[in-house]
Parts: structure tokens; sequence; C-alpha cells
């Protein structure tokens, strides 16, 4: 038995020491600049400063917050392809998560979204509320609006999205945060971001 | 058979002692005794039902609580006739929605049942059978007997083990952390709700036949995906429960022991479940777990036929997953539930949107322009408009 295997591991454990704590990867997203997001072709143009977590929820995603994680979401899907999930699958052997496919219609947007949300988060209170057509970024998209709270908790949590299928991608804007103050101290800032997607 | 004697005497003296013959013929094991408002005794059991009590609250203002006087009513009453009226009135009965096999009782005697046990049984014997297993851990005490004996505070109370494919995943083992059972208290409890279903009308057997279709639902939710079905008669050494399998095979043979011969009751739980049956199928139908929810469906549909809300779900199901092959099912599905006269708008858009992934479009648009027509004000109607306009 030679020790070559055991080498490997310790350099990992050495390099996980010193590494930066996640946090410093989080940046300032100025306000004004038209910026690329979610690794994709998408850009957006915000009114006020955002930072962007260095945490994905998926490859082809990313978050923005103000006041910090879950208190206020503005999350990017940017070109989820066919047989994709719309973000990391936890378990992908019991807890498998719906997937995108290329033949999917506006109206399965939503429901992926919702699906999702009832694997991942375990609660069967997530409720889709409004939903309408909207032009997004040329395309025709779908705007939804959802409640939701996690289980074993009493908080509600609401979101605004807006997405569509482009290419056979889809491609997605989140607003979530705690129905209590901070969804509607954000929602104006979010709304600007969310409007000004272009490709 | 070397020496009789001393055997029979003992027998003998015990008959004798019964008084009766008619008591000695009940060879039945004896309930637990009952306490009525029971309270606790010791510094253990306080501390046991404070946090029980506070987990309790919480549970009250859940959102996910169904509040449902019908449904409510409906159980309770199912738990009254298996355990019996003077026992069941101080339970509190929770219902919460949430699509998992499971229901547990908290040692301050609240009871929680989760709306995915509610669908998976198919008559009232067999939610009598899992209620009265429920009933017998917390009348016979296991959660201080357990706390005492582990001295770890909580720990994590999954009903069905084996679901771990369709349960525990989804994160609700978190509501079940709260009391861990040895699988000798599972043994116990197991045979005391027994006990109590075979003091009831209920048939004795039901308790064996709501393992072995949950057995059937777990084989069918890992072949789905692409998994192993597998069943072990010995449970693993941390295990917390008995495996299903020989739950159903102790529980059978005690059936047939029993040999209760009772006169068959109206069963109400199709009945009691006919409002709610849509919205736990939707629940379940959005679990993404096309195995399992197929042999729900299809255990379901062989109680009672495959009605419109089934029907309606299994068009769901296959158009969710939304290979070609499924569209084409899915649209079958709703055709199959429209035709039966009783369907739901909904049944119109799942069978418009199947027709048009299909590229079925000017089907599909008639079909659109039928829910449209049906419930004008549907929360989509101006998205769907969209579509039938394309």
């Amino acid at each position: 038995m030679s020790i070559k295997p055991l080498v490997a591991p310790v350099a990992l454990v050495v390099v996980a020491a010193f590494a930066v704590p996640a946090s410093a990867g989080n940046k300032l997203v100025p306000a004004g600049q038209r910026i690329a997001v979610a690794k994709s072709a998408m850009t957006v143009q915000p009114g006020t400063e955002w930072n962007k977590l260095s945490e994905r929820p998926g490859r082809k995603a990313e978050t923005w917050t103000q006041d910090g994680d879950e208190l206020n979401d503005l999350t990017f899907y940017g070109g989820i392809e066919s047989g994709k999930p719309l973000f990391r699958e936890v378990d992908r052997k019991n807890q498998p998560l719906p997937k995108v496919s290329a033949t999917m219609l506006i109206t399965d947007i939503p429901v992926l979204l919702e699906n999702s949300y009832r694997i991942a988060l375990g609660a069967a209170s997530v409720r889709i509320d409004t939903i309408e057509p909207i032009p997004f970024a040329g395309a025709k998209g779908v705007h939804f609006t959802y409640t939701f709270s996690k289980q074993n908790e009493t908080l509600q949590r609401r979101g605004d999205a807006r997405g569509a299928i482009i290419g056979g991608k889809l491609y997605l804007v989140t607003y979530e945060a705690p129905s209590l103050y901070y969804y509607d101290r954000s929602a104006a800032a979010a709304r600007v971001v969310a409007d000004s997607v272009q490709f | 058979m070397r020496n009789p004697l001393p055997a029979l005497v003992p027998a003998f003296l015990l008959a004798a002692a019964m008084g009766t013959a008619a008591i000695a013929a009940d060879k039945r094991p004896p309930l637990p005794t009952y306490t009525q408002a029971y309270t606790p005794t010791t510094v253990d059991e306080r501390g046991l039902w404070m946090e029980a009590d506070e987990r309790e609250r919480v549970q009250r203002e859940s959102r996910s609580l169904v509040k449902d006087p019908a449904l409510n009513a409906y159980v309770r009453g199912v738990l009254c006739r298996t355990v019996g009226e003077d026992r069941c009135r101080s339970v509190r009965l929770y219902i919460d929605e949430v699509p998992a096999f499971n229901a547990f009782m908290t040692p301050n005697g609240a009871m929680v049942v989760w709306t995915g046990l509610l669908l998976r049984v198919r008559s009232e014997a067999e939610l009598g059978a899992i209620l009265g297993h429920e009933f017998g851990h917390f009348e016979l005490r296991h959660s201080l007997k357990d706390f005492r004996s582990h001295r770890i505070g909580t720990d994590l109370m999954a009903w069905a083990s084996i679901l771990v494919r369709n349960s525990g995943n989804l994160q609700y083992a978190m509501v079940g952390q709260m009391y861990a059972f040895s699988r000798d208290q599972e043994r116990e409890a197991d045979m005391t709700g027994f006990q109590y279903l075979a003091r009831s009308q209920y048939p004795s057997s039901a308790a064996a036949d709501v393992w072995v279709n949950v057995m059937g639902e777990a084989d069918a939710t890992a072949i789905g995906r692409k998994g192993r079905a597998q069943h072990k008669y010995v449970a693993g050494v941390f295990a917390t429960h008995p495996t299903d399998l020989a739950r159903a095979t102790y529980l059978r043979a005690a059936a047939i022991e029993a040999h209760d011969v009772k006169p068959a009751v109206v069963d109400t739980h199709q009945a009691a479940m006919a409002k709610w049956l849509p919205i736990f199928l939707n629940d379940q139908i959005k679990l993404n777990d096309f195995g399992g929810s197929e042999y729900l469906l299809a255990n379901l549909a062989g109680a009672g036929g495959w009605t419109t809300p089934l029907l309606c779900a299994r068009g769901d199901l296959y158009r969710e997953r939304g290979n070609p092959r499924d569209l084409v099912s899915a649209a079958q599905f709703y055709q199959e539930a429209i035709a039966r006269g009783d369907a739901p708008p909904e049944a119109y858009r799942g069978l418009g949107l199947s027709l048009l992934r299909s590229q079925q479009l000017a089907e599909g648009r008639a079909a659109l322009v039928d829910y449209l027509r049906l419930q004008p004000a549907a929360p989509d109607a101006a998205l769907i408009a969209t579509l039938v306009a394309q």
C-alpha cells in the first residue's frame, strides 16, 4: 500500500484551511452600470447598489442581496438547459428535482419553480398567487407572484418572478423576501433590475 | 411432553383466579391502564411535556395546518372508534398538510397526522391501525422511557423508515425530530395498536395491509428512480423501526391468530376524503416521484375505480414528466376524465397543454378555449389566452 492516496486529501484540507472565508467573495454591484449576470448573455442595469453573493444556487445562477441572504434575494437563472434542474440538487438519488425541458410552455415555468421549492424546502405551503403574461427581454414571458414558508417555520415569504423560454433554455429572475418588512423594503429596487433585462 | 403436569397446574390456578369462564376465554393481552387527565410525575417527564407543549404551540400556528372541521371530525371519529371514547377525548388532533406517510403523538397527548397518511390509507380500518399504533406509544409513555434510556434528547421519528425515498428526503423528518423510539418500542406499540384494533369494530387484518402497501410504494419509487427494490426482514443496527416486511409479517400472524369475524361497517373514508382528495393528490404529484405516485394512484383506483380526480391527477403526473409518450398518455387520461361528465375545468386545461406540447396545436387550443369558457376568471386566464392566440 503506497502512501500516495493520502496526499491529495491532506492537500485539500490544507488548502481549505487557508482559503479565504466564503463571505469574502461577495462583491458590490454598483448602481447605474449594465452588467452581465449568471454567466450568461443576460444583462441588467441596477438603479441602486446590490451585493452579489459568492455562493451560487446553481452553475448558471447568481444571487444578489441588499440586507443579507434570505432577507432580500434577487436571483438570476441564466439559460438553464434542457435536462437540468432549476438549482443545485442536494440529493440527486433520493430527492431529484424536476428538470427543465426544451418543450416547456410558459405555463410550465411557475410549476417548475413551485415543485422545485416544494421538494427542496420540504414545504407543501408553496402557493402561486398571481400569474400573467409579460414581455421578457423581447420574448413572450410569464410574470408570477408566490408565497411560501419553509417546513417548521411560521415566517411567510413572498416571491415575484418573471421569465421565459428562449432558444430552449430557461431564463428567470426572482425576487424573494420575508413578507414582514423586508419584501417591501427592496421590492422597488428589484423591479428596476428585473425590468432592465436585455440580451 | 415429558412432564405435562407442572405446566398444567399454573394454568389451572390462573383460570381459577380469574373466576369466570368468560374472562378466562379472553386470551388477549390486556390494554394499558387508562388514566384520565394524566399529569407528568417526574422531573424528566415534566421537561418532556414542557418541550412538547412548546412544539404544540408552533404546530397549532403552522401555516400548513388543515383546519377543515369535517376532516378533523372524521379523523377524530376513527381514532375514537379504534381506541375508545374515553381514551380519545383528551387527544388534541392536528392535521398537517405534508405529503408524506407519517403520524406521531407527543408525550403531552397531541396527535399530528400528515395528509400523506390520509391519502395512502384506503379505509377507516387502515387509518385506525396507524392511529392506534401512535396512541399506543403515548399510552405506554414511550417518549419518557426512551429519554431515560438514551438521555440524548431528541431524534427523528420517521414513521416509515423504508420510505426514506419518499418522505425522509424532504426534510420532513425535522418535524418528527422529537422522540426516538427503539425497535422494541415500535413493536410494542404495533401490538398495542393491534389490540385496540382487535377490540374495535374494524378488522384487525388492516394493520398488516398498511405495511404491504407501504412496501409496494417504496419499491415503485425505487424502480421509478432507476434504483433497486429491496426489502429486508432484519432491521439494521441503527434502524429506529423494525423493517416493514417484519411488521407486515408479525401483524398478519397476529390477525390470523385473533381471527376476528366482525360485521361489515359502512366505510366513510372515501366520502370524508372526497373534498380533499384533489388537493392531497396535487401535493403528491408535485413531489417528482413518478413511480411512487403512479403506484399510489393505482392503489387508490383499486379500491374505488378510476374516478375523475384520480384520472386528472394521473394526467398531471404524466404531463409534468413530459416525455413525448407521457404527453400522449396524459391527454388520454384527461379525455377519459372529461368523458365521465364531472371533470373540473382544469381537465380541459391539462388536455390543452398536453396537446400543445405534443404539437397538436389546433386540438390543444380548442381545449384551452373550453377551459377559458368554463373558467373565465381563472387566475391564469390571461396567460392561457396568449397560448390560444399564438
